[in-house]
């Protein structure tokens, strides 16, 4: 078929724009997605291709797949009635009794229909994979007997009857909801994964735009939590980072989901992260002659999972009142900030607390030019700078506290409270802590706008 | 239903009818018939989307303050005077199109404009303007001017509830200490979360760290751009309980989609509780932590 000259501009835009439209209006691409190995385990195991593979069949076994995650559950755990992959079970009942309010008020508008009988207006969330489609199979009935209706062969009455048999059923559907792994592991993709990545070692597609860089959870170090020792996070710790994010970083606030869907996010960075660490360990203690040891795998697999267990025991806090910020504490504080010989936090911080200090520096060893001091993740860190008042692991006065006591956790920031003198006692002590404390926040004080 | 769900069938039947269309024009020679059929569906298509647009949901969100309903008078009104001209000139450009799609007989009109068409058509708009002038005082007077506060004088001399500081990426309402100083540590911050008492008078002061942001509050019609350097005073006053979206509406970066905060909006005792915990957190001395674990949480 032959085209007019002056059409053919025309037509081409013609094809064009219906082009565009239909991509728009097509269906999201869902690309298929699979766990890899890390590149410490790539390395460890560079000249042994076949047990590359083992390892991540391994793994495949314990923790799924990202379209089917699910932890592999070990024998004594059956026995206990423990199932690792509900984070609901390991809750309080009041807890849990919040999740119902929250998915009352989440789901509010599918509740509605379904007390009204209007099963065809129900539409569960996109992410709820799980939900959808436990509730096909209700909506599947009610069309039937619907259709039904208008042919004529089956009456209001048969649609009543479904709508009151199948309404306790369909609303518990709504109310109990928890999220399952792969609903969580759904809404991780489509809001996590840019930044942490599909395996959560941080090297999403977003990561290397960003300072600092996305976490990653391979190694089950977490910066903000409440605890000492380097202890793994309580589910609190990981709950409150998703739910406020990390003040001025690239991690955002998740607030505008619903708490039960955080928590299952939760439950996914938590599988993620204790993924990570087996593998790490797993690649560590693979022999070249021996290969990798069966025993060794269920060990491994328990040993992690119980460092996480323990956590709840690691808690700071602080036997006694707060002291109050009086002008007096404030600049006792100031005194222990700038003191070399004991808390010196100057050494790093700078003396006006700027991040300046030269504690944070080191020599490159192969330019021979000093550069900042690199993060366990091989990121360089600068200290904070302290008068912007932007705390990232929270602004309440107990939450300085506890970066103060424990350090923070991956980073080169050490734990005064483990600081010593010669004869063993604490350098800087609890009150000491406070004061600084309050000195700190007095930094940003008037230039916090 | 929402028209915008990608996975919704409207989409589609839309791109379809539009490629067809395209194509439509571009094989079939102009005929009249077509062209008035294509002009006259942008004004049926414009005005049906508004009429059917409360149903798919794109219409006002719920209005819960006592700016919005003179806010809402005016787009309505500002709306109809539009709609009016809309459908005034297409018809027009369908006729047009209709009765002059072939050459009319006879020699064409040379023209160096018209002194009297042009006086009618500034004077129409600027009086559609003037009356938009005086219709909008009142409203712009009670939410915007300086001394208009509900209770007599102007409302900048009121003691703010609290600072609302927008910056990339986030909104932190500061709330003052006992002693109503923003000044202190003592100051009470909430990231995100903007609580206020409901039925009450609020004037808080807007801020921005970095650059421009825009805080809008969709629900009580209000918008004010957050402008570096500068404290604005505002004030609104919720009806009802509940939580509504806070948004950044001026493009501030690559993270402007994360300005996304809420208003809650609690009862004057609800409010109070808020505030007096939020205080006491200021003191905890992370006990709290390890009660709660002892419920096996
Ligand atoms: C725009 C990028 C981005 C997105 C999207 C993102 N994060 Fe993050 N996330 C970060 C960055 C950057 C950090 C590191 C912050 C720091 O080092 O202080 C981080 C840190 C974390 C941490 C560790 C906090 C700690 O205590 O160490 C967790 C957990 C986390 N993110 C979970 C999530 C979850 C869950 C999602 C999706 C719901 C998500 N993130 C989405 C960028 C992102
Ligand atoms: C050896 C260097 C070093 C010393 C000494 C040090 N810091 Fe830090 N500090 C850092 C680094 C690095 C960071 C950033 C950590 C990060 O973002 O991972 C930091 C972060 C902080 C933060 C920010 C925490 C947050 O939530 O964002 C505070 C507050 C702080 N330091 C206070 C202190 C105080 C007070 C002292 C003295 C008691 C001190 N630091 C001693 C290196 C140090
Ligand atoms: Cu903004």
């Amino acid at each position: 078929m032959s085209v007019p000259q002056p059409l053919r501009g025309r037509l081409a835009i013609a094809a064009g724009l219906s082009g565009l439209l239909f991509v728009a209006c097509s269906e999201p691409r869902r690309p298929e997605l699979s766990y890899t190995l890390s590149a410490n385990s790539k390395q460890l195991l560079a000249d042994a291709p076949t047990a590359q593979a083992q390892l991540l069949g391994t793994l495949g076994m314990l923790f799924g797949s990202p379209a089917d995650p699910s932890y592999a559950v070990p024998e004594e755990w059956i026995d206990d009635e423990r199932n690792p992959n509900s984070g609901l079970a390991e809750m309080s009942e009041a807890r849990q009794a919040e999740l119902v309010a929250a998915n009352q008020r989440a789901f509010a508008t599918a509740i509605a229909h379904v007390e009204k009988g209007e099963f065809a207006l129900v539409a569960p969330a996109r992410e709820a994979l799980d939900l959808q489609a436990d509730w096909a199979p209700i909506r599947a009935g009610y069309d039937e007997i619907a259709a039904g209706v208008k042919k004529g062969t089956k009456t209001q009455a048969d649609l009543d009857k479904y709508v009151a048999e199948n309404k306790a059923d369909a609303l518990a559907l709504f109310t109990d909801w928890y999220p399952s792994l792969r609903e969580s592991a759904e809404l991780y993709r489509t809001q996590c994964l840019h930044c942490h990545g599909t395996n959560g070692d941080g090297k999403g597609s977003t990561a290397p735009y960003l300072s600092p860089a996305p976490r990653d959870y391979q190694r089950g170090a977490f910066k903000w939590t409440a605890l000492n020792d380097k202890a793994r996070p309580r589910r609190a710790d990981l709950y409150r980072v998703i739910e406020n994010g990390v003040n001025g970083t690239a991690m955002l606030s998740f607030k505008r989901f619903s708490p039960t869907q955080l928590e299952g996010l939760v439950d996914y960075v938590r599988m993620l992260s204790i993924r990570g660490e087996t593998e790490r360990r797993l690649a560590g203690s693979f022999d070249a002659d021996e290969g990798f040891k069966i025993e060794a795998v269920q060990e491994e697999y328990l040993d992690v999972w119980s460092s996480w267990d323990k956590s709840d025991a690691h808690v700071i806090a602080y036997d006694g009142e707060v002291p109050a910020s009086t002008p007096e504490v404030i600049e006792r504080g100031r005194v222990l900030f700038n003191d070399a010989t004991g808390a010196n936090c100057v050494s790093c911080h700078g003396v006006k607390g700027r991040g300046d200090g030269a504690s944070a520096m080191e020599v490159d060893p192969e330019t021979g030019k000093p550069v900042l001091k690199k993060d366990d993740w091989g990121n360089q860190l600068s200290p904070r700078d302290l008068t912007g008042g932007i705390y990232r692991g929270g602004d309440r006065p107990i939450d300085l506290y506890r970066r103060l006591y424990a350090g923070i956790n991956g980073s080169y920031m050490p734990a005064h409270s483990t600081i010593k003198d010669p004869q063993g006692n604490r350098k800087v002590t609890d009150e000491d802590l406070w004061a600084i404390v309050h000195y700190v926040r007095s930094l940003a004080q008037g230039k916090r706008l | 239903m929402s028209l915008l769900n990608p996975s919704n069938g409207w989409w589609t039947a839309l791109a379809v009818l539009v490629a067809a269309l395209l194509v439509l024009v571009t094989f079939v020679k102009y005929t009249r018939l077509w062209l008035v059929l294509l002009i006259g569906l942008v004004p049926v298509l414009g005005v049906w989307t508004f009429v059917k647009a409360p149903e798919w949901g794109l219409w006002f969100p719920e209005d819960v303050s006592t700016h919005g309903k003179g806010m809402d008078q005016l787009f309505y009104m500002i709306m109809w005077m539009v709609t009016f001209t809309f459908v005034l000139t297409e018809v027009a450009l369908v006729w047009c199109v209709f009765r002059y799609h072939e050459k009319v007989p006879g020699k064409s009109l040379f023209t160096h404009g018209s002194h009297k068409l042009e006086m009618i058509w500034t004077a129409i708009p600027a009086v559609a303007l003037l009356v938009i002038a005086f219709a909008q005082i009142g409203t712009f007077k009670r939410i915007k001017f300086e001394n208009h506060w509900p209770t007599g004088g102007p409302y900048s001399a009121q003691k703010p509830i609290a600072h609302v500081i927008a910056y990339q990426f986030a909104w932190l309402m500061r709330y003052p200490d006992e002693n109503g100083s923003f000044d202190s540590v003592d100051v009470v911050e909430s990231p995100f979360d903007f609580v206020v008492p409901v039925d009450t008078d609020i004037m808080f002061h807007l801020k921005s760290r970095d650059v421009l942001h825009s805080f809008f509050l969709p629900n009580l019609r209000l918008k004010q751009d957050a402008v570096p350097g500068m404290t604005i005073p505002m004030w609104f006053k919720a009806t009802k309980v509940g939580e509504y979206d806070l948004i950044c509406a001026e493009l501030c970066g690559w993270g402007h989609y994360k300005m996304a905060g809420k208003l809650i909006v609690k009862s004057k005792a609800d409010y109070d509780a808020w505030l007096a915990q939020k205080r006491a957190e200021l003191k905890s001395n992370g006990k709290a932590d390890l009660s709660n674990m002892e419920e096996g949480q």
